[in-house]
C-alpha cells in the first residue's frame, strides 16, 4: 500500500482521537506533501522562465548557439519530469499517464535535435580532377566551386586534393572530440569574452594534440606521393573549406585558416591546425551570431600547390556595395595575395567597366609598403618594398583585363556575382585560388549631407578612405592593436584600428563603425562588416593618431567623413536591424523543437479536454500538473477530518467569507475550533496581499448608467459559466491555501474569477507572483475593456501581463521580499477596486477618473518608501 | 537543522576545490571525491553522514550514471543531483528516471545550486523522520 493509503488507514478506522505518535506522523506527512508541493511550483516557475527565455530567443534579435538550445531543452525536459513526478506523489498515482505524454513529446523533441546532415559519401580523399560544384556536402562550397572553375570552366587553378567531411567525422569519431568540444562550449558561452577566449585556446589544443587515425594518414601521404609526382614536389597551401559556408547571406569570410607554403613533411600537423582553426575566436563569435551549429559544421581542407605569386589579389565581378554598378573591381598587391585579403597594407585598384565591351574606367594607385613572399623552405614572410616598386601599379592595364575577362567567365557560369582570389604565378599563369557569390548591398536610399554641406558641423576627417561598408554610427572611439584588446571592447564602440585585419571580425556585433588606417574594401574585415551591416571606413591616412580613445565621433562611411560627436543629421532614422539569426540553421531547429515546447492547448480546466491524453507540448503539461497540484493540496487537507489542517474561516472583528488552509507554517500556532483570526496569520504573501485589501475603504458599486445594468443582467443570461450550478467546488468562496512564504487564492466575487499565487520569501530567485483574472457581469466590450485597464495598470509595475480575451494572466518574478510585498499589496487593492468596474467602462471620463485616482492611491500607498 | 553534508564529485580537480571552498562559506560541509569510485570509498568508510551527492556526467572509470546506480543500491537515502558540463537530454532523463533529484548544467549559479542542496536534504530529512516515526516507505 502507497504511504497515504497507510495514512487514511490510520485516521479513519480509529475512534476518538488519533494518538500523539500518529499526530506527529501525520505532521510529518503533511510537511513532506508540502515540500513536494513547493518543489513542484518551483519546478513549473522555473519551466515557465525556460520558456520565456526561448520566446525571447526566437524573436531573433540575440545571436544563440546550439549550447543554449540543448541547454534550455534539457532544464526545461528536466523541471517538467520533477513536475510529473511530485504530483504523482501528490496524487497518489493517478496520474500515470502523465509519464507517457512526457515519453512522446521528448522523443519528439529529441528527434529534431539529433537531426543532422549525414555526409552521403565516405572518401576521405577526392583529387581536384573529381571534384565538382555538386559535392559541397564532402568537400565544402570552397573546394567544390574550386574543382567547378578547372572542370566544367577549364579555369587556371593549381593542382591538389580535399581532405573530406568524411575524413573530418573520423578524425573527430577516432579522437571522442566533439563530446568534449560541446562540454567546453556549454560551460563558456554562458560566460563573458573571456571565457569564450579561454575555450577557443583549449578546444584548438585539444585538436592539435589529437591523433590523426591511420587509415587517414595513409591516404593523405598516398595523395601526396600522386601529387608531388605532378608538381615535382612542390610545397602546399593548405586552405579550409568548412561545411555549412554555402548559406545565402553568409561569407565566413577569412573567419577559418588557411595555411601558405607548407612543406610536405608538415602536412599532418598543418591539418589539424587548419582543422583546430575551426575554433579560433572570431570562427566561434561569427557561427554564434549568424546561428551555426557547430555540429553542421564539418572542416574540409583543400591541400594545393603553392603559387609563388609575383603579384595578387581579390577581384569582384560587380560593386560590392552598389548593386546597380556591373564593372569588375581589381584589388591587387605585389607578391601573394594575402596583403589585400588581409587588409594589412594599401593596394591598388582597378575599376574595369564593361560598357561597351572592356575597358580600364578608374585606376587608383597606392603607395605600397610591404609585400608577402615564400620562403624557401617552408612560411611566408613580409619584405618591405623598395625603390619604383612602392609606387608602381603591381598589374598593368592589360593584365587587369586579363583578369576582368576571367571575372566575367566566372560570373557567366554561375549567374551570380563573384567574390575571386587570385595569383599571378612566376610562370605567368593566371591561377583562380577561390571564388564565392558576391554579396551585393543595394545603395542605402539615404542621401547624406556631405561635409561641405554641413559649415556649421567641423569633420575631423573629410573626403578620405573608402566606403568599405555604407553608412553612418555615432560612438565613443576604441582603438585595437593587439588582439586581447578584444576583451575590452565596449557594446556600440567606434573601432579604430590601423589594419583592417580578419581577427577584428569578432567585434562586430559589437562595434558601432569600424575606422582603419589601411586595407581595401575586397578584404574580409570589409566583407564580414557588410554582413553584419556596420558601417566601415577604411584607408584613412594618420587616422588611428587623429582619433583618441573615449572621443565621441559620428562616422560617415558614405561620405569618407568623420565628425567629432553625435550629428543626428547624418545618422539613420532607425538602428541598424541586421537580424542575422532569424532563418538560421540554429535558430530553425529552436523553433522547431518549441513547437513541441511552447504552445498551449490546454486552456480551461473546467472543459473535458483538459486532461493528460490531450497534453501536447509541454507546456500543456506543466499547465496540467500545476492545476492538478493545487487541487490535490486542497482537496487532501478538506477531505479528512484532521482537525489542525483543516479549512478555517478568517476572523476579523467579524467572521469574513475567506477560507485559509495551512498548508504548513502559515499560522502563528496551531488553532483548534473553526475560526482563524488576522493577527494568526503569518503567511508572508498573504498578509501583504491583505494590507493591499484592507488600505482604502471600497466606495461602493460605482454609479451605473443604464446602458450598464443593462448589460449586466444581459451578461448574466447569456452567459451559462455565470450560473451558480456551473460553480466547481472551490471557487464558490475566497480560499487561501497559505505557508509562511505561499499563498495561492481562488476566489469567486460575483461573476469575477481571479486566481492569485505568490511565493516570497529569502530566495529572491525563486519568489514569483501569478495572478489571473477573468469575468465579470457586463457585455464582452466592456469586460474586454476592464481587463485592458488592469492589464495598464499592472504592466507599470513590473508585471508581465497578457491578456486573451477577457482572461488576464499577469505575472512577476525574480525579486526580493519588499518588492514582492509591495506588489501584492497592489494587487490585493486591485482586487477590491476594480470589482464592477466593468459596468463604467464605457465612458472615456470615467475610465480617466479611476485610472488616475488608482494610481494616486496606488502610489502614496504601496510604493512610497518601500522600492519602486 | 544541521548543516548539509554534501560530495562534490568530479575528474576535474580545480572545480571540485573552488565548489568545496565557496560552498563552506555558505555553511554547508563539503567533501569532494574525482572519480566514481572515490566516491564510493569516501561514503564506504565516512565518518560524516553524506546527505547529498553532487555528480558530474562524464568522468574516467565509473561515467555519472553508473555511479548514481550504485549508489542508489547501497545508500537509498541518498540525494543526488547530476551537475553536467554537456547537456543531453536523454542521459538527463536517465539520471532522473535512476532516482536523481535533480539535474543541473554547468556553469551553475551557486546560490541555485545552494538551494536544491537544502531542497534536497530537506526531502531527505523528511524521508528519514518518516521511516523512524513509522514504517512507511520514502516518497519516490
Amino acid at each position: 500500500m502507497n504511504p497515504l493509503g497507510r495514512f487514511f488507514n490510520r485516521l479513519r478506522p480509529r475512534r476518538g482521537r488519533p494518538s500523539a505518535a500518529d499526530v506527529e506522523a501525520l505532521r510529518i506527512d503533511f510537511k513532506a506533501r508540502y515540500h513536494a508541493f513547493k518543489r513542484l511550483l518551483a519546478a513549473n516557475n522555473k519551466a515557465l522562465a525556460i520558456m520565456a527565455d526561448i520566446e525571447h530567443m526566437l524573436m531573433g534579435r540575440h545571436p544563440f548557439g546550439m549550447s543554449f538550445v540543448r541547454a534550455s531543452t534539457t532544464a526545461l525536459s528536466v523541471n517538467v519530469f520533477n513536475m510529473i513526478k511530485h504530483l504523482d506523489q501528490l496524487s497518489r498515482g493517478r496520474y500515470q499517464a502523465l509519464y507517457g505524454r512526457f515519453d512522446d513529446i521528448q522523443a519528439r523533441i529529441e528527434g529534431v535535435l539529433t537531426h543532422r546532415k549525414t555526409t552521403p559519401r565516405q572518401d576521405l580523399i577526392v583529387p581536384f580532377a573529381a571534384v565538382n560544384k555538386d559535392m559541397i556536402d564532402l568537400v565544402g562550397p570552397k573546394m567544390a566551386n574550386l574543382g567547378e572553375m578547372k572542370n566544367r570552366l577549364g579555369v587556371d587553378t593549381p593542382e591538389g586534393f580535399v581532405i573530406t567531411a568524411a575524413a573530418y567525422e573520423l578524425f573527430l569519431t577516432a579522437n571522442d572530440l566533439q563530446a568534449e568540444i560541446d562540454r567546453r562550449i556549454q560551460k563558456a558561452e554562458k560566460g563573458d569574452i573571456s571565457n569564450l577566449y579561454a575555450m577557443s585556446s583549449d578546444v584548438q589544443q585539444l585538436i592539435l594534440k589529437a591523433e590523426i587515425p591511420a587509415a587517414l594518414e595513409n591516404r593523405i601521404h598516398q595523395a601526396l606521393d600522386e601529387l608531388a609526382r605532378k608538381t615535382g614536389g612542390a610545397t602546399l597551401a593548405l586552405r579550409s573549406s568548412a561545411l555549412g559556408e554555402d548559406t545565402p547571406d553568409t561569407s565566413f569570410a577569412g573567419q577559418y585558416r588557411s595555411l601558405l607554403n607548407v612543406g610536405l613533411d608538415s602536412v599532418l600537423d598543418a591539418y589539424k591546425e587548419v582543422v583546430a582553426g575551426k575554433y579560433a575566436m572570431q570562427a566561434i563569435t561569427y557561427r554564434l551570431n549568424r546561428g551555426f551549429r557547430d555540429e553542421d559544421v564539418a572542416m574540409c581542407v583543400g591541400c594545393m600547390a603553392m603559387i609563388d605569386a609575383v603579384a595578387g589579389g581579390v577581384m569582384y565581378s560587380c560593386n560590392p556595395v552598389d548593386k546597380s554598378d556591373n564593372a569588375v573591381y581589381i584589388n591587387a598587391a605585389w607578391g601573394l595575395p594575402k596583403t589585400v585579403v588581409d587588409g594589412s597594407d594599401a593596394c591598388d585598384l582597378f575599376v574595369v567597366s564593361r560598357k561597351n565591351g572592356l575597358r580600364i574606367e578608374r585606376r587608383d594607385i597606392q603607395h605600397k609598403a610591404e609585400k608577402f613572399v615564400c620562403l624557401p623552405e617552408e612560411g611566408v614572410c613580409r619584405m618591405e618594398l623598395t625603390g619604383d616598386n612602392q609606387a608602381d601599379p603591381a598589374i598593368t592595364d592589360a593584365q587587369a583585363l586579363f583578369l576582368a575577362q576571367a571575372a566575367v567567365r566566372i560570373e557567366d557560369h554561375y549567374s551570380l556575382p563573384q567574390d575571386i582570389e587570385w595569383a599571378l604565378g612566376t610562370d605567368g599563369v593566371y591561377y583562380m585560388l577561390q571564388c564565392r557569390p558576391l554579396q551585393q548591398l543595394t545603395k542605402t536610399g539615404k542621401r547624406r549631407p556631405t561635409a561641405k554641406a554641413m559649415p556649421g558641423t567641423p569633420a575631423v576627417i573629410a573626403g578620405e578612405g573608402i566606403t568599405a561598408s555604407p553608412g553612418a554610427a555615432y560612438g565613443i572611439v576604441f582603438p585595437v592593436h593587439k588582439s586581447m584588446d578584444v576583451l575590452g571592447f565596449p557594446e556600440g564602440a567606434v573601432l579604430v584600428a590601423r589594419q583592417a585585419l580578419p581577427v577584428w571580425a569578432s567585434l562586430l556585433n559589437r562595434a558601432a563603425a569600424v575606422v582603419t588606417e589601411q586595407g581595401g574594401f575586397a578584404g574580409h574585415l570589409a566583407n564580414v562588416a557588410r554582413e553584419f551591416g556596420v558601417p566601415a571606413l577604411f584607408s584613412v591616412p594618420g587616422v588611428v593618431e587623429t582619433l583618441a580613445a573615449g572621443d565621441a565621433v559620428t562616422v560617415d562611411a558614405d561620405n569618407l567623413s568623420i565628425y567629432k560627436g553625435r550629428v543626428d543629421a547624418l545618422l539613420d532614422v532607425r538602428p541598424r536591424s541586421a537580424n542575422l539569426m532569424t532563418g538560421s540553421p540554429v535558430y530553425n531547429t529552436l523553433q522547431q523543437i518549441s513547437r513541441h515546447m511552447i504552445p498551449l492547448n490546454l486552456l480551461d480546466p473546467a472543459s473535458p479536454a483538459f486532461r493528460p491524453e490531450r497534453c501536447e507540448t509541454l507546456h500543456d503539461l506543466t499547465r496540467f500538473i500545476h492545476e492538478k497540484s493545487v487541487s490535490e493540496m486542497f482537496n487532501f487537507g478538506k477531505d479528512h477530518d484532521f482537525s489542525e489542517r483543516s479549512s478555517k474561516q478568517l476572523f476579523h472583528n467579524v467572521p469574513m467569507q475567506w477560507w485559509v488552509l495551512n498548508l504548513d507554517d502559515g499560522f502563528r500556532h496551531e488553532i483548534k475550533g473553526k475560526y482563524v483570526k488576522l493577527e494568526n496569520i503569518r503567511s508572508i504573501p498573504m498578509l501583504a496581499f491583505w494590507e493591499g485589501y484592507a488600505a482604502v475603504p471600497w466606495e461602493g458599486p460605482p454609479p451605473i448608467d443604464g446602458k450598464g445594468l443593462l448589460s449586466v443582467m444581459f451578461g448574466s443570461t447569456m452567459n451559462p459559466a455565470l450560473n451558480a450550478g456551473v460553480r466547481s467546488r472551490f471557487a464558490d468562496r475566497n480560499y487561501f491555501m497559505i505557508s509562511k512564504n505561499y499563498c495561492s487564492l481562488n476566489s469567486r466575487l460575483g461573476y469575477h474569477f481571479s486566481t492569485l499565487e505568490a511565493l516570497v520569501g529569502e530566495r529572491a530567485s525563486e519568489n514569483y507572483i501569478s495572478f489571473q483574472f477573468k469575468g465579470g457581469a457586463a457585455d464582452h466590450d466592456r469586460r474586454i475593456k476592464r481587463v485592458g485597464f488592469i492589464r495598464d495598470l499592472l504592466g507599470e509595475y513590473a508585471f508581465r501581463v497578457e491578456v486573451r480575451e477577457d482572461n488576464l494572466i499577469a505575472r512577476v518574478e525574480g525579486y526580493d521580499t519588499a518588492f514582492m510585498q509591495a506588489r501584492l499589496n497592489i494587487l490585493g487593492y486591485l482586487f477590491l477596486h476594480t470589482r464592477q468596474l466593468d459596468m463604467v467602462m464605457a465612458n472615456p471620463a470615467s475610465v480617466q477618473h479611476y485610472q488616475r485616482k488608482m494610481t494616486r492611491d496606488i502610489e502614496s500607498r504601496f510604493l512610497g518608501s518601500k522600492s519602486a | 537543522m544541521d548543516p548539509v553534508a554534501v560530495l562534490f564529485v568530479d575528474d576535474e580537480a580545480d572545480f571540485v576545490e573552488a565548489l568545496i571552498k565557496r560552498m563552506r562559506k555558505r555553511e554547508i560541509d563539503a567533501y569532494g571525491a574525482n572519480s566514481g569510485e572515490a566516491a564510493l570509498a569516501f561514503l564506504a568508510d565516512a565518518t560524516t553522514a553524506i546527505d547529498v551527492v553532487v555528480l558530474d556526467v562524464r568522468m574516467q572509470g565509473m561515467n555519472g550514471i553508473e555511479t548514481l546506480e550504485a549508489l542508489k543500491r547501497k545508500y537509498p537515502m541518498i540525494e543526488v543531483i547530476m551537475l553536467s558540463g554537456h547537456a543531453n537530454l536523454t542521459v538527463a532523463k536517465e539520471g532522473m528516471q535512476r532516482g536523481a533529484f535533480d539535474y543541473l548544467m554547468k556553469p551553475v549559479d551557486l546560490d541555485e545550486l545552494l538551494y536544491k542542496l537544502q531542497d534536497a536534504c530537506q526531502k531527505k530529512r523528511l524521508n528519514e523522520a518518516r521511516r523512524s516515526n513509522s514504517s512507511t516507505d520514502s516518497f519516490p
